[in-house]
């Protein structure tokens, strides 16, 4: 790859615990880029996680829906990666009370976050912190999946996973109770709860705190039992949760009014509790609600924050 | 890259089962960084050693000539001596200390309990960062514990630097002193794909097309030499020609031929006797391989080819790997060439035997032996 002189850095746009982000050029070519500046000094452990889970993963992936990671340097002693510049997300997208969407505008973020998502998990890749936020929007429309600080490796059965992963209100009730094992149907979970967010345009499951979402959660979709999810009782946190019943077909579309039915089945097979059962990106790729009208809108077409 | 072909208005679905834009597990191979980047012909391979060490022997060889430059009061003796004796070591050499640093690594790993995988990728990491470095300019020593610590975070399996330096007997600053440098070396790419993830594939699969036809302890047996064989590869080149499953089928191969081919018949409609049966090999698929499209004798030639390069174990002998690391102290200190010649004028005045090779004061006495094979 290529010297820092490539590159120019114009303006701070962002800093995280671990990065400064800024936005620049790469001169040869006069493109826009995002350089995120990776902090060195001050960990004592060397090179952080985050860090190197961003490039291990970008370094993998080249997919339209997938924030491209153009190339990685070193100056100063410092890490640079160098990424596509993406200038807005899907959160402030839904916050934007100026911008009205369309059911075939949601169906065209959806489309393109789960084919994100599946060439993810094709590549044996957990992304394990969808929401919005992460699901940044390049000025020709297409969405693209960012911040893969959390990513790992699919796990081998017998590896055991930390349960503290995802933001709270995109977590799967597997990962509520805690487990050490889990599958690619955690990110699945999100990206069904990122749905019901485009729909409503509020965060459908805002917990408050980690307890409370599991209260959130089960009242807005049925507390779980080992019918469903026979495994469910393994988890020790099971016992003391309150009971709630699932919504019915009736409550799911009054909450939802412009969802079709085919849409309301999507939304649900990614939120089925029991993870063995939830919706992969397959299923849910070739569901009918992709097929039936409206036709998702083409992404040039898409609506776009103001320019100030 | 997209598999899914954009729906469109009123289109079957089964329309898009049709659709050639199909991706297999191949083309995602292809786009890994571990084909794009890390796979070589062995012309290139060569090609890149030589370069490597071309390039530290200039650097060596123009600090001797300023050595004598800067010496001029030498005497014949002297010169003859530092002719011998500071010489910049040879591609084979440098090969030589990396693969008996890469299997320290390993044996260290398994001291430590680290998982099988840290372990392969801390060797991968290690012998990758030799394809850009040479033994003389940053020695093996200083960098095989960067390579474990670092193949930990990499893999998912965090220790703090301060207890992985206790473990392993250093400090920390030494751990972390060539991170850097190594992540740079390995061109920013860190993905690995092991053979023994294809290793527990096949295990599954050979179970179910040779169903009933095996014994499950014997099968059990079979995947634990195999993994033992697979470690063993992981210090060829064979990871730079060849993909993970192939090297595991050269492995299988290695560990119970019989059964390897039974299997590969059965799979692939592949037999022992070669060319004739290409034509048919192609065409007829068994139910199984129906809907893979691998032409099953250039397969079996690819495992065998691969499995001539596995089988010749790499494990040089310590001593070896002493008179390198003694090889590269003078080359790069031909001074203390000078004091050995001062030290066996010495010792010949009191009846000491000459002309043995000495061992520098910071050569590898405290390290673990090897098994002892040789090539």
């Amino acid at each position: 790859m290529i010297s820092q002189a490539e590159y120019s850095k114009e303006k701070k746009v962002g800093e995280g615990t671990y990065a400064v982000v800024y936005v620049g050029t790469k001169q040869s070519s006069n493109r826009k880029v995002a350089i995120k500046e990776i902090k060195t000094s001050g960990f004592k452990d060397g090179l952080d996680m985050s860090a190197i889970r961003e490039v291990k993963y970008l370094q993998e992936m080249q997919h339209i829906n997938v924030i491209e990671l153009i190339d990685v340097y070193m100056a100063q002693s410092n890490l640079n990666l160098v990424l596509e510049f993406l200038p807005a997300d899907l959160e402030m997208i839904i916050k934007d009370t100026a911008i009205l969407f369309t059911q075939a505008d949601i169906k065209s973020w959806l489309l393109m976050t789960l084919r994100g998502v599946h060439h993810c998990h094709r590549n044996f890749i957990l992304h394990r912190d969808l929401k919005p936020n992460n699901l940044l929007l390049a000025p020709d429309g297409q969405l693209k999946l960012a911040d893969f600080g959390l990513a790992r490796n699919m796990g081998s059965p017998q590896d055991f996973l930390t349960s503290n992963v995802v933001t709270r209100w995109y977590r799967a009730p597997e990962l509520l109770f805690g487990a050490r094992h889990y599958t690619g149907a955690i990110d699945m979970w999100s990206v069904g709860v990122i749905f019901a967010e485009l729909m409503l345009r509020i965060p459908y499951l805002p917990g408050k705190d980690d307890i409370d979402q599991i209260d959130v959660t089960f009242r807005a979709l049925g507390t779980p039992t080992d019918k469903d999810w026979p495994e469910i009782s393994t988890f020790g946190t099971y016992n003391k949760i309150q009971f709630y019943p699932p919504p019915s077909r009736e409550e799911l579309r009054r909450r939802f009014i412009a969802a079709t039915e085919n849409a309301l089945d999507l939304m649900s097979g990614m939120l089925i509790m029991n993870p063995h059962k939830r919706w992969d990106p397959i299923q849910c790729l070739t569901n009918q609600y992709f097929v039936e009208l409206p036709e998702p809108t083409t992404p040039a077409d898409l609506p776009q924050l103001n320019k100030k | 890259m997209t598999t899914t072909p954009k729906p469109s208005n009123g289109a079957d679905a089964k329309a898009k089962e049709q659709g050639s834009l199909r991706v297999t597990d191949d083309d995602l191979y292809r786009h890994s960084s571990q084909y794009r980047v890390w796979s070589f012909t062995p012309e290139q391979l060569t090609q890149r050693r030589a370069e490597v060490n071309a390039r530290a022997t200039a650097k060596i060889e123009q600090n001797l000539r300023a050595f004598r430059e800067t010496h001029l009061a030498l005497t014949a003796e002297e010169l003859a001596a530092i002719e011998e004796k500071a010489v910049p070591v040879s591609t084979e050499e440098e090969l030589l200390l990396v693969s008996y640093f890469a299997r320290m690594i390993l044996s260290f790993a398994g001291k430590m309990n680290l998982p099988t995988e840290v372990a392969a990728t801390a060797v991968s990491f290690f012998r990758k960062f030799y394809l850009s470095n040479s033994v003389s300019e940053i020695s093996p020593k200083e960098v095989f514990h960067t390579a474990l610590f670092f193949s930990c975070k990499s893999e998912n399996y965090f220790i703090g630097v301060e207890s992985f330096a206790k473990k392993a007997k250093t400090n920390p600053s030494a751990v972390l002193k060539h991170e850097f440098k190594l992540l740079e070396s390995l061109n920013f790419t860190l993905m690995n794909h092991h053979p023994y993830k294809a290793l527990h594939g096949f295990f599954l699969d050979i179970q179910s097309v040779l169903a009933g036809k095996v014994d499950m302890n014997y099968m059990g047996q079979v995947y634990t030499d195999c993994k033992k064989i697979i470690t063993d590869a992981l210090l060829t080149d064979a990871v730079y020609f060849y993909s993970p499953p192939q090297i595991t089928l050269a492995a299988l191969l290695i560990a119970d031929e019989a059964l390897t081919m039974r299997y590969l018949q059965m799979k692939f409609m592949i037999t022992e006797e070669g060319p004739t049966e290409n034509s048919q090999g192609e065409k007829q698929d068994s139910k199984e391989g129906a809907s893979i499209s691998i032409p099953g004798q250039k397969l079996l030639e690819i495992i065998k080819e691969c499995k001539e390069i596995i089988s010749n174990k790499v494990a040089p002998p310590k001593e070896d790997a002493v008179k390198v690391t003694a090889k590269i102290h003078y080359s790069q200190n031909p001074l203390t060439v000078l004091d050995r010649l001062k030290r066996q004028r010495e010792s010949n005045s009191t009846g000491a035997t000459p002309g043995q090779t000495p061992i520098p004061e910071d050569s590898q006495t405290k390290r673990p032996k090897t098994d002892g094979a040789t090539n």
